[in-house]
């Protein structure tokens, strides 16, 4: 049984789709991370997973249970962290904790000590009397995060853990993330736009563009799937239609990203190409203004799958997430 | 059931610490009805004749007395909504509503804690009034009417819940609460006796369920029976309108939050 499930699953608001015929399954256990630009569909689809929507078509099964027949089976199997902040910062970080205990029907006689367990987990136990409001955000987020997995649930959905954060938090809170997965075992269901977040700790990385699921490998994988290095170069932009074809024609590029005078070859041995493209260059008459030779990393996948960097939210959805997130950081 | 009812006091247990942290904010919500009781309760003493002749024997603002503990009550009950709105943006909402808790033990701990909130303001303002000389005879009905105040807000803050589910901005939630806050209670006999109504009003008020509750908490207050309305028929009237708003808000709050936000 796979803890997550889905089968061309869809959802559009209006004409825009922003879930369109996705499939994917995750394994009891897993670290799954779930990639893509702004307005991708990520959230569509955790909020599809977390039962807060309805697919338009399409089926979605979390540990095993349908999300559509019985979202109440669903709910009682996951915990969701959200991408904002959700600790009540009046209370303090035990009464988050018990509200958390509370919501998820806990049985009365294992609420303090399963509060007290997970307090000394993330660290908080000395300050779990103090109201939330004093908090750091990388505390508020190990007390997000605490609260998501209380209840220990088979499925623990984390959107975006550390957007927001400095590097340091950052990496304490993968550090959590690790120390709650080895401990638990559940499965991990995170979403990310960091690839170095994904590349630490996920088993397996889906990237989805456009509601579409573009790609599903293990980190490993994808980077070695993608050459083994990189050369990226610049030039004066004539005949770039002849120098591309050229180009392609090399065994040893695998594959030609074009952006206007730029060209990012992925190759499988840099040292080897990089006089043949001087040669083509020369008889082309093309003039190189720079050339570097990189190894991948997961940025350089997740660009060659979904192309531009920058993406606009187009949907109606998305806006309103993100105004609401601005409304939260101006405050 | 049992469940039911563990879910709303969990969600009533949240509301009543964040009121709880948020201390400052009573002092100012007594201001305007402290206002209402000390200003028009002084100003329109000049109208005793007016209350006399429907047969009430009293000060004016021993009869306007109750309508302001009840004008305490509706707007704290009908503002008392507005967090939904925050939860809703701010996530919380989404986490509760992916916990196994039931939708309607979210709007039925949020109404019953607003209720319980608006009965505190409420009895500060009964203080403020004995404090400032409204003869009360019979203070063991404090209780009685205390209940009648929290059952009262209970229905109302059904109105804000219905109206926080549906809103999507505080705009529209205020406008529409403000819109249905005053004639609501401007159309009962809060400030004036209903026989001093044009008879159109005084039948539009006759289906306002502040009318009752004024009525009915005047009794308690001056032992006064008025327009032949007894305490048998507003008691029932109160239950039915709080069993209405707590099946209309359980539903429509269940409608509103499937919905994306």
């Amino acid at each position: 049984m796979y803890s997550v499930e889905t089968r061309s699953l869809s959802k559009s608001f209006g004409t825009v789709n922003a879930v369109n015929d996705v499939s994917f399954t995750v394994k009891a256990g897993e670290i799954f991370g779930f990639l893509g630009p702004n307005g991708a569909g990520k959230s569509t689809t955790i909020m599809i997973l977390t039962t807060l929507l309805k697919p338009t078509s399409g089926h979605a099964l979390v540990s095993g249970y349908d999300v559509m027949t019985h979202p109440k089976q669903v709910r009682q199997s996951i915990g969701y962290v959200q991408q904002e902040s959700t600790v009540d910062e009046y209370l303090t970080g035990r009464e988050n904790l018990l509200l958390q205990a509370r919501l998820n029907h806990i049985p009365k006689d294992q609420i303090k000590k399963k509060i007290d367990d997970i307090l000394e987990l993330i660290e908080l136990s000395d300050k779990q009397n103090d109201p939330v409001i004093t908090y750091s955000g990388g505390m508020r987020k190990r007390l997000d995060i605490a609260g998501g997995l209380l209840h220990q649930p088979k499925v623990l959905f984390l959107d975006e853990p550390t957007v927001g954060l400095d590097i340091q938090t950052r990496r304490k809170i993968w550090e959590y993330i690790k120390k709650i997965h080895k401990e638990f075992q559940m499965t991990i269901f995170l979403t990310t736009h960091y690839m170095e977040e994904a590349d630490q700790l996920c088993d397996r990385i889906g990237i989805i563009d456009n509601g579409k699921i573009q790609v599903i490998d293990t980190p490993e994988n994808m980077k070695n799937a993608m050459g083994n290095e990189i050369i990226s170069l610049t030039f004066e932009n004539e005949n770039s239609e002849d120098f591309l074809s050229q180009l392609s024609q090399i065994d040893l590029i695998k594959k030609i990203n074009k952006d206007n005078d730029k060209f990012t070859l992925f190759v499988s041995s840099g040292t080897e190409v990089i006089p043949k493209i001087f040669q083509i260059s020369v008889a082309l008459g093309i003039k190189i203004t720079s050339i570097s030779l990189t190894r991948p990393t997961l940025d350089d996948v997740f660009i060659s799958y979904t192309g531009r960097e920058i993406r606009d939210d187009d949907t109606g959805f998305n806006r309103k997430r993100e105004h609401a997130k601005m409304k939260r950081l101006r405050a | 059931m049992n469940s039911l009812l563990y879910d709303t006091y969990t969600i009533f247990w949240r509301e009543l610490k964040r009121y709880r942290k948020s201390r400052s904010g009573v002092l100012i919500r007594l201001i305007q009805p402290a206002i209402w009781i000390i200003v028009i309760g002084n100003t329109f003493s000049g109208t005793q004749p007016l209350i006399q002749s429907v047969g009430f024997e009293g000060q004016y603002i021993e009869f306007m007395a109750p309508g302001v503990i009840i004008l305490t009550a509706i707007f704290t009950s009908i503002f008392g909504g507005v967090n939904t709105l925050w939860d809703r943006r701010y996530g919380f909402m989404n986490k509760a509503l992916t916990s196994p808790i039931s939708r309607s033990s979210i709007a039925l701990g949020k109404m019953s804690a607003i209720s319980l909130i608006s009965a505190l303001q409420a009895s500060l303002i009964l203080g403020i009034a004995l404090a400032i000389g409204v003869n009360f005879p019979n203070p063991l009905m404090i209780a009685p009417i205390m209940a009648i105040v929290i059952l009262f807000s209970l229905g109302f803050s059904g109105i804000s819940v219905i109206v926080a589910a549906t809103a999507k901005s505080q705009e529209t939630f205020w406008g529409v609460i403000n819109f249905l806050g005053m004639p609501l209670f401007m159309l009962s006999p809060a400030l004036f006796p209903l026989e001093l109504l044009p008879d159109w009003l005084a039948t539009i008020a006759k289906f306002n369920p502040v009318t009752y509750t004024v009525l009915l908490v005047r009794e308690m207050m001056t032992g006064v029976t008025e327009g032949g309305i007894s305490a048998l028929l507003s008691i029932g009237i109160i239950l039915a309108f709080v069993l209405v708003m707590i099946g209309l808000a359980s539903y429509v709050f269940t409608r509103e939050v499937n919905k994306p936000f």
